[in-house]
């Protein structure tokens, strides 16, 4: 059955919806403020062929999608957890891995809702970008990235049993990782060794791969990153699947 | 079929200290169909985690349970569909409106969109939460939380109804409302299962009972047959003065007195009045309340 699963995914759509706010104007801010402070400090520089503007603005929209998708389930999970609403899953008939699917899809789904509306507030103040370079790697980009992190949102979400544990997470290794991942330089300009330990970050990988979608500039080969992007999605989704039964099953 | 069977079922819980306890004990169960059954017993007897299992939410340690014939872990999603339960707990959403509430939880068990809207109206119509359909939950007094959870429990028309103290802390005028509700989806075809740590309630309510004690399922039956069975024999009275001399072969149950006929009826009610005389405040040979079963079976009080 799997419109008993669509309707648990239209109820966290709606529940981000809710908050339209925060949705709407929470990426425009984040990628404005970036790009203000960006644009002043870095006209006219370059990085290969690329402007650093665009270099930093398509980072800043991967990160986008990460950090959206990455809280979504997270925090809409823990906050079930603590009001007891997580008892709807569990009476539910909705397997838990079709939850934790749902879960994800609505992660994904605000992470794109977020990129079109950042990306159409801000486009417009980047000079020279136009459509993305390779649209059906972008499309790639965009769902695999989405889904990705909304899995791990998803795992986190049913792994941590407060908010602290969680905001513990979302500081000490999620921001760390995005901040690492050449968002705003391309790694190989770090000194060895974390030029090194960046390329096993896998958030470089989804900044890298979105980036050389949208503008075909690429740090390592896009077609190893590709493969990042694919195994740190499966091992996302067992987890996402052994936490989400243990939490819908009670032992 | 039977809609319920419950097979030697246990559930261990571990403390912090890693002791572990029997929760529920090896209890055994069969609910047959279109009736109304109550699962009594005092608070910390087991209640909620048999129904937690029967519901899906918890595995037993032991035993099996099913549901219509299917096994509730092995065919979870499909048992599932076919239970409505009220949990004891009463848990909302922050941000959704009621109708949003029912929309969705609907749709989590496949009623069709274009349906949920028809039936949501009708359920609350019923349980006279119509006016609230487009408040915010979380805005709602207890009491219509209480109701709003029954109206969960119901817009997917489950076959078995299964509700957890589902008027604890609800006031008696409600009370009577969720219990009409209740009873004619009762009349409908949906068997009942239900729990409560009210006794004169499940006495006014339930075909059939089911008393549980620390995990043990102590009685179970036609709620008629056992009380039959428990004032046979005896007279039961109560004193103003609890500390007269008492007549020979009188016992004490509860705040009550039992006397056991030895004779018949009419000797021994007039041995009584003459005995204790203006101090009798009542005097019955009817049928004995739960409350008085419970205790002989349990040598305990429910008040705990
Ligand atoms: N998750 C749990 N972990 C440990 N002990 C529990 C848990 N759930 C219930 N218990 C204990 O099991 C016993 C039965 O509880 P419960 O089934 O809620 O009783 P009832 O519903 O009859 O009041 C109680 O002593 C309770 O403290
Ligand atoms: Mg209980």
């Amino acid at each position: 059955m799997y419109s008993n699963m669509w309707a648990l995914y239209a109820r966290e759509v709606k529940r981000f919806q809710k908050i339209w706010i925060d949705t709407v104007f929470n990426p425009i801010v984040t990628v404005g403020l970036y790009l203000g402070v960006f644009g002043v400090v870095t006209s006219g520089q370059q990085i290969g062929d690329l402007p650093y503007l665009t270099f930093v603005y398509t980072g800043l929209l991967a990160m986008l999608i990460i950090n959206n998708s990455f809280s979504n389930p997270s925090f809409a999970l823990v906050i079930a957890k603590n009001l007891g609403n997580i008892v709807d899953l569990q009476l539910a008939p909705i397997a838990p891995w079709r939850i934790g699917v749902a879960y994800a899809m609505a992660a994904f789904t605000r992470g794109v809702i977020t990129l079109c509306i950042a990306l159409l507030a801000t486009v417009w103040f980047i000079p020279g970008l136009g459509l993305p370079e390779h649209p059906l790697y972008f499309i790639f980009a965009l769902f695999l990235t989405g889904i990705e992190f909304g899995m791990l949102g998803v795992a986190f979400g049913f792994w941590a049993k407060n908010f602290e544990a969680l905001t513990f997470m979302s500081t000490f290794v999620m921001q760390p990782m995005i901040f690492l991942a050449g968002v705003f330089y391309p790694v190989a300009n770090l000194p060895s060794p974390w030029s090194t330990i960046s390329l096993f970050n896998p958030v470089h990988h989804n900044i890298n791969f979105f980036r050389y979608a949208f503008t075909g500039y690429s740090d390592i080969s896009p077609i190893i990153s590709l493969l990042v992007i694919l195994g740190f999605s499966f091992v996302f989704f067992v987890a996402m699947q052994i936490l989400t039964k243990k939490n819908i099953v009670l032992k | 079929m039977f809609p319920l069977r419950i097979n030697n079922v246990s559930k261990i819980f571990k403390n912090s200290k890693g002791q572990e306890f029997k929760a529920v004990d090896g209890i055994s169960l069969n609910i047959e169909p279109g009736k109304i059954y109550g699962l009594l017993g005092p608070n910390g007897a087991g209640k909620s985690t048999l129904i937690n299992m029967i519901s899906g939410l918890l595995l037993p340690n032991q035993g099996g349970i099913e549901l219509f014939g299917l096994d509730v872990v092995k065919d979870s999603n499909k048992t599932k569909q076919l239970i409505g339960v009220v949990p004891q707990e009463i848990v909302v959403e922050m941000a959704f409106t009621v109708e949003e509430v029912l929309y969705y939880f609907s749709g989590m068990y496949g009623v069709p969109r274009h349906e949920r809207k028809a039936r949501i109206k009708a359920v609350l119509e019923d349980l006279d939460l119509a006016d609230k359909m487009h408040e915010r939950a979380r805005n709602l007094s207890g009491g219509m939380k209480r109701r709003l959870m029954v109206a969960k429990a119901i817009l997917h028309r489950p076959k078995l109804l299964i509700l957890d103290e589902p008027t604890a802390g609800v006031d008696v005028s409600l009370r009577q409302r969720i219990w009409a509700l209740i009873r004619r989806l009762n009349a409908e075809g949906t068997t009942i299962l239900f729990t409560t740590h009210y006794l004169e309630e499940a006495e006014q309510l339930c075909e059939y009972i089911a008393l549980v004690d620390h995990g043990h399922l102590i009685k179970s039956g036609k709620l008629k047959d056992i009380q039959q069975e428990f004032s046979k024999n005896s007279i039961h009275f109560e004193l103003f003065d609890r500390t007269a001399a008492p007549l020979t072969g009188v016992s004490e149950v509860g705040v009550e007195y039992e006397y056991p006929i030895t004779s018949d009826l009419a000797t021994d009610m007039a041995k009584l009045t003459s005995h204790y005389n203006h101090n009798l405040k009542s005097i019955r040979s009817e049928a004995a309340s739960l409350e008085h079963i419970f205790l002989k079976l349990t040598n305990s009080g429910l008040s705990s």
